[in-house]
Order: C-alpha cells, then structure tokens, then sequence
C-alpha cells in the first residue's frame, strides 16, 4: 500500500511536472510563433499605412510606420489617375475565366491519362512533361507571329485560349491524385451504369477538391501577376491589366515614383487573391473529409 | 441509363461551350480590323510609345490630326519603360511592327541603326519637300540623327543637361545664386565644389543631414568628356556607333573618374548611394526631399517641379576642363520603322507634332516635355512658377551652343556597356576601391564588347 501510494504520489508529481515543462516550451513557442508572424506581417501592415500616406510623407526619413494623418483621397485618386477600375475588371476576368478553364481542361486530360491504359500513354506523358522544360521567353516570338496572324493581338484571346489547352504541370499533379483514388470507387460507378465521362464529373472531381483547390490557387495567382504577356498583346490603355498599370507608375523615367498610389493599388490588388485562399482553403478541409472510404 | 449518359455528356458540353461563348464575347470587343481599314480608304498607323502620362499626351492631340487627314488614323500601342524595348522587338519579329516610335526605352538610335529596324527617310522627305527650317528645328540637332548623310530620325523633343538649385538652401547659408550664362568665366567646377561645402551640413541625425551637389552629368561613361577626356576614338561618331577603340584607363580618364568619386569620399560634399536611397527611395532622386542643394542631371529633372515645395532655380552647368562640350543633350527623334507599309501617313504624323502650335500645346500637356521648335521654346522656358524665364533660356541656349548628343543614344550595345559600367563601378560607387585599379578592367571589359560589335 505504502509503496503503491507512494507510486501514485511521485507519479503525479512526474506528471505534473512535465506538464509544467510542456507549458513552459508551448509559451516559449508561442510567443516565438508571434515573434515571427509579426516580423512577417511588418511588410503588410506597412503596405497598407503606407497607403494613407501624402507623397511627402512617403519619401520622410526615418520612415514612419503610422502616418500623420490619414489620405483616403489616395484610395479615390488611383481610379482617377489610372483607370484603376477599368484594369482591375480586365484582370479579374481574364484571370476567373483561365482559372475556369484550366481546372476545366487540365482535370479531363488528366482524368484520361490516370484512368485509361493503352499503348503510348508514358510516352504521351514525357512528351507533355517535357513542354514544362519550355521557358516562356523560347515560345514568346512563334506564339506571337500566330496570335497576330489569327489577328489577335490587342484582344484578351492570347491570355485566355490558352488556358483551355490545359499545362502540364497542372495535368502532372491531378493525374498524380486521380490515380490514387480508390479503384472501388470507379467499379461502384460502373456497376450502375456511369459513363467515364459521368464518373470524372461525379466521382472524381469531386473528391479532388484539395487538388483542385491548389490548382485554382496557382492559375489564378499566375494569371494575375502576369506582365510580359499582357504588356506584349495589349496596346491599348483601355484594355490593360493591373500589373501593366502598375508597372507603368514605377517605370516613369521622369518622375519619382507615386509610392502611396503604389501601395494602395498593392492593398487592392491583394484582395482577390486574400478571398480566394479563404474560399480554398474550405475546399482544403472537405477534399479531406471526403475520401475516406471503408 | 441512357438518360444519365446523355445528361452528363450535356452538362460538360454547357459549360465547356458556355466558356468559349463568354471567351469570344469578351474578345469581341477588341477585333477591329488591322491595317487597312474597312471605312473608306482609311489607313491605320500605329504610334508606339511609353505608358506614362508625358508620353501618352498626343492621345489627345489625336480627333484633331485625323479632323485635318481624314484618310489617317492614329493608334497608340504603349508599353511600360522596363518593357518597352522587348516588346518592340517581339512585335518586329512578329510582323506587328509599329510605323512611328522613338528609342523611348533602354536601347538608343545606334542600335536600332545597326539591327536595321529603321527606315532611311532621305528619299521621303525630299518627295514631301520636308524643311526642318519650318519647323525650327536648328541644324545641329537635325544633324545627330543622320548617318553618311542619310537622315534616320526627326528630332522632337530635346533634354539638355543643366543644373537644378534649390533657392531656399541656398539663402539658409547665404551663398549666392549662381549663374545661368555660360559665358561667365567665373563659373567653374572648382567654384561649384566650392559652394557645395558651405551647403554642406554633416550631421548624425539623418533629418539634419544635407549635401551640397549631386552630379549626374551625362551616364557614367559619358562623365569623364566633362573634364576633357577622351573616351571613344573619333571614328565612332561618323560611323554609325561602332568605336574603333576606347581609352578608359588613359590618365585624363583616371584623373577625371578621381574627381568624380572623390566628391562623395574626399570632398564629401556629395550624397553616398545608400544615403540617396534612403531618403528618396529606390531609384528616386533625393533632389526632390529639399536635402541636397545642387544637381546636375538632364532636365528631365525639372518635370514636377512646380509641386517640389521648395524654390527651384537653374544654372549653366560649370566649365569642367572641356572647352568645347559642357552639356550632354538627349534629343528624341521620332522614328520610321523598316516594316512600315504607310512611311508618307507616319510621316504626316510627325510633321503634324512638330508644329508650333502643336508643339505649344505638349509641353502643358506632357507637363513640361521641352519642344524641339524653337517658336515653341519660349512658352517651355516660362512654364515653371519659381524659374525666371531668362534663365532657363540661357541654360537651354548655351547647353547647345556647348552640347553633345548622349553617347547612349550613338553608340551600338549600349545596353550593354551601361550594364558593365553599373557593375565594375559598384566599388567605386561604395567606395571600397580605387580608381587606379578598377579602370583597366573596365577598358578590357569595354573592348571585349566592342570587338562584339564590330562583327
């Protein structure tokens, strides 16, 4: 009894004090973690008071980190200044129409390549992997010869119609998730009398929504950094992009660059991009949940 | 069963087919014919230009060209500054060339020269009795854009190199103005040093801090021709950009760099990079923050110039040792390019900006591009609040009288050059070597480029 007692007691005492040491190291940890998160956020939380600031006040040293007093006319001013808005609908289509259209054709190609067996298929696959070896700048000038032989040029068609070609590296990384999902699966479709067509809809998609959530994510976050293709094809100001725009107000070669503007159109141009993790990270949480199977 | 197969075969093809309707829709918009327009026998040239509002003005100049050319129309393609040259170049490759363009971007008129991407406009201006008289365009500006003869490009616009004062600092220390006539013989480097030390306030509160002169005459390898030194054999200016040699390790050129580093480590009267940087941000110009008193620099400078919050005035750039050249000048032509299938319509177009009138109208339109009309100049010279008109007139009279075109615009690969000069000068900019033993290997750097070239 005694022993056993005495057991217990230096047991909990044990216990006890590790919970104390597994406190100690989860508030070092803690507070380490919001050390870093706030050296990461410094940039944004810059970013978006630097915003409100005049131009003089941009250019102050040392720099301040909250402003004197707060411009929102600057938030007015960029739509006057650059047709922001105009750009900011130009971007915003292009980019929801390619992030569309390749989680369209890239998941159908990659369906194909996962689920069907038959002579050449690894073949056909190194030959598309192969085209990510491609640097943009190699393909730049023949794509523009056709694009302006098509007479595309100026319109939005060369940074969209692409898009419905699907890209390897997008087709690799859904053919890679496609091939794992359950065989079962696919045989329970059959069974009652699915097309193939019906079971890329129906089964495989949806399980795939970590995937293609990831897919989304890139496409969208590519199509709207986008500079060199847009400042190639489009000529006229009506028709530009954010990033064109943007580049513009830096790249004056007689001016001091509008930082506060800069900024500003940085905070706005953000935004999608903040929505969409949001939006996809949903997404993140339900392509997990679903596919278990039993 | 059937119904299943069918409703999912649909249900992809809707939305497959709802895409590229939406897809064509939107790109509908911008389908307008090419070249050749379908209204009359109307002909469509293309101006291409930089995307920043002193470049894209003659947007507006545009109803009231076609208003007088009615079988003309005017389209303007821009791109940012950083772009501008591969955009160019991809749209040539492309069989998209533009018909009017000037080098806007990195690359100058000896490069577009050598790639034979411009249109010999000898012939042309003879068939349409082009004078430069009626248009004031003085002669020795005519003159740079002419190779053997042959006449490449149409000035219309001219940058000369001048010095920026900030008039409030300089009555803080109660040092005099100075002058704006290039016939002072007062008026030296020396004395403009001079002067740059008692504007000089050396202090470890960085808002304190105060320098007295920036010096950005011309680019880097065009600054030792101030001081009298020769860089490029002569050759080079009559040949079309090719230099036969180079002489950046010659003792004047030595001497000459010595002079320009030490206003920052011996003299200390000019701004180290980092110092610059912090104040006026990345590739900002610390003029503007009222924090230094002097620059010399193209007049590019003084665009904005009456939202500085300070009084600006200028000033003859100094005599430096050459008796001949003391201001680089940057002269912008407009270009025909080779491709072009309407060289008369563009040349329409650029006889239509180089009017007075017209001319007039830019510089408030630009915000202070100085024309290339001499009838225009005198509403350039008034355009700023705090500059007395006198004086800028005597700066922009003299700077021609002592001027030189930017070797950046007359010689083939400058990119290049300007890129290796940015780089084997970092040293010298930071001050962590000497002079002496950084120029030979500038030269050799400089004549492996140039033998490129000459192939």
């Amino acid at each position: 009894m005694i022993t056993s007692n005495r057991m217990q007691e230096s047991g909990v005492w044990t216990a006890a004090r590790s919970r104390r040491r597994m406190d100690l190291t989860r508030i070092v940890s803690f507070i380490l973690l919001v050390i870093i998160t706030l050296i990461m956020l410094m940039p944004l939380a810059f970013m978006v008071t630097t915003s409100f600031k005049s131009q003089r006040e941009t250019m102050q040293y040392p720099p301040t980190l909250f402003p004197d007093s707060l411009q929102f006319s600057n938030y007015t001013e960029i739509f006057s200044r650059l047709q922001f808005g105009t750009m900011y609908q130009n971007s915003l289509m292009i980019a929801v129409i390619t992030v569309l259209a390749t989680l369209l054709s890239s998941s159908l190609v990659a369906y194909g390549f996962a689920r069907f067996r038959g002579k050449g298929r690894n073949l056909m696959f190194m030959l598309l992997l192969s085209t990510m070896m491609l640097p943009y700048p190699a393909i730049m000038i023949p794509q523009f010869v056709l694009f302006s032989k098509l007479g595309w040029v100026d319109t939005f068609l060369p940074l969209i119609v692409p898009a419905f070609f699907g890209s390897a590296y997008n087709i690799f990384l859904l053919r890679q998730f496609f091939a794992n999902l359950p065989e079962e699966l696919f045989d329970a479709g059959r069974m009652d009398g699915c097309t193939e067509i019906g079971m890329y809809w129906k089964i495989a998609l949806p399980l795939s929504g970590a995937a293609m959530a990831t897919i989304a994510i890139f496409s969208f976050i590519y199509s709207w950094n986008d500079l060199l293709t847009p400042v190639l094809y489009l000529n006229s100001a009506d028709k530009f992009t954010l990033p064109v725009g943007m580049a513009s107000l830096t790249s004056s070669k007689f001016r001091v660059a509008p930082w506060h503007l800069l900024m500003v159109a940085s905070v706005l141009a953000l935004l999608p991009i903040v929505v969409l993790f949001i939006l996809a990270q949903k997404r993140f949480v339900e392509g997990i949940v679903l596919t278990g199977i039993k | 069963m059937v119904n299943i197969k069918r409703k999912w075969y649909q249900k992809t093809l809707t939305v497959l087919s709802t895409l590229l309707a939406t897809t064509v829709m939107l790109s509908g918009c911008g389908g307008s014919g090419s070249s050749a327009g379908a209204d009359g026998d109307a002909v469509t040239i293309t101006y291409y230009t930089i995307d920043s509002p002193d470049r894209t003005f003659v947007e507006q100049l545009i109803p009231d060209f076609e208003k007088q050319h009615p079988n003309i129309k005017v389209k303007v393609a821009t791109a940012p500054y950083e772009q501008f040259d591969s955009k160019l170049q991809t749209m040539i490759a492309g069989g998209n060339a533009p018909d009017i363009t000037s080098h806007f971007g990195y690359g100058g008129f000896a490069e577009y020269y050598n790639k034979g991407m411009l249109l010999d406009m000898t012939d042309l201006l003879k068939e349409s009795g082009f004078q430069a008289d009626k248009y004031k365009i003085p002669k020795n500006l005519m003159d740079i854009y002419q190779v053997d003869g042959h006449t490449y490009g149409i000035p219309f616009s001219s940058y000369v190199t001048l010095l920026l004062y900030n008039k409030d600092l300089f009555d803080a220390a109660g040092v005099a103005y100075p002058p704006s006539d290039y016939n002072d013989k007062s008026w030296t480097f020396d004395k403009m040093v001079e002067d740059a030390k008692k504007l000089t306030v050396i202090s470890d509160d960085p808002n304190k801090q105060q320098y007295g002169l920036q010096f950005g005459w011309g680019e880097l390898d065009n600054r030792p021709f101030y001081f009298g030194a020769k860089m490029y054999s002569d050759d080079t200016w009559t040949n079309g950009g090719v230099p036969s040699e180079s002489y950046f390790d010659s003792p004047e050129s030595i001497a000459a760099y010595k002079k320009i580093f030490g206003l920052v480590f011996d003299d200390k009267v000019s701004p180290p990079p980092e110092w610059s940087a912090s104040v006026a941000g990345q590739g900002g110009d610390p003029f503007v923050t009222g924090k230094v008193a002097m620059s010399v620099g193209g007049s590019w400078n003084l665009s904005g110039a009456n939202d500085f919050g300070f009084n600006v005035g200028v000033a003859a750039v100094p005599a430096g040792g050459n008796d001949k050249v003391r201001s680089t000048l940057f002269v912008d032509p407009l270009f025909i390019l080779k491709d072009s299938k309407h060289p008369k319509e563009a040349l329409a177009w650029i006889e239509y900006l180089l009017q007075t009138d017209i001319q007039k109208q830019s510089i408030e339109l630009s915000g202070g591009t100085p024309p290339v009309n001499q009838d225009a100049a005198e509403e350039y010279y008034s355009h700023f609040q705090s500059i007395d008109p006198k004086d800028l007139r005597n700066v922009y009279e003299g700077a021609y009288q002592y001027g030189y075109e930017s070797f950046n615009h007359l010689i083939v690969n400058y990119s290049q050059i300007n890129d290796m000069m940015i780089n084997e000068m970092q040293p010298l900019q930071n001050g962590t070597a000497q002079v002496e033993d950084v120029m030979p290997k500038v030269q050799q750097k400089m004549e492996e480029i140039l033998a490129r070239s000459k192939k």
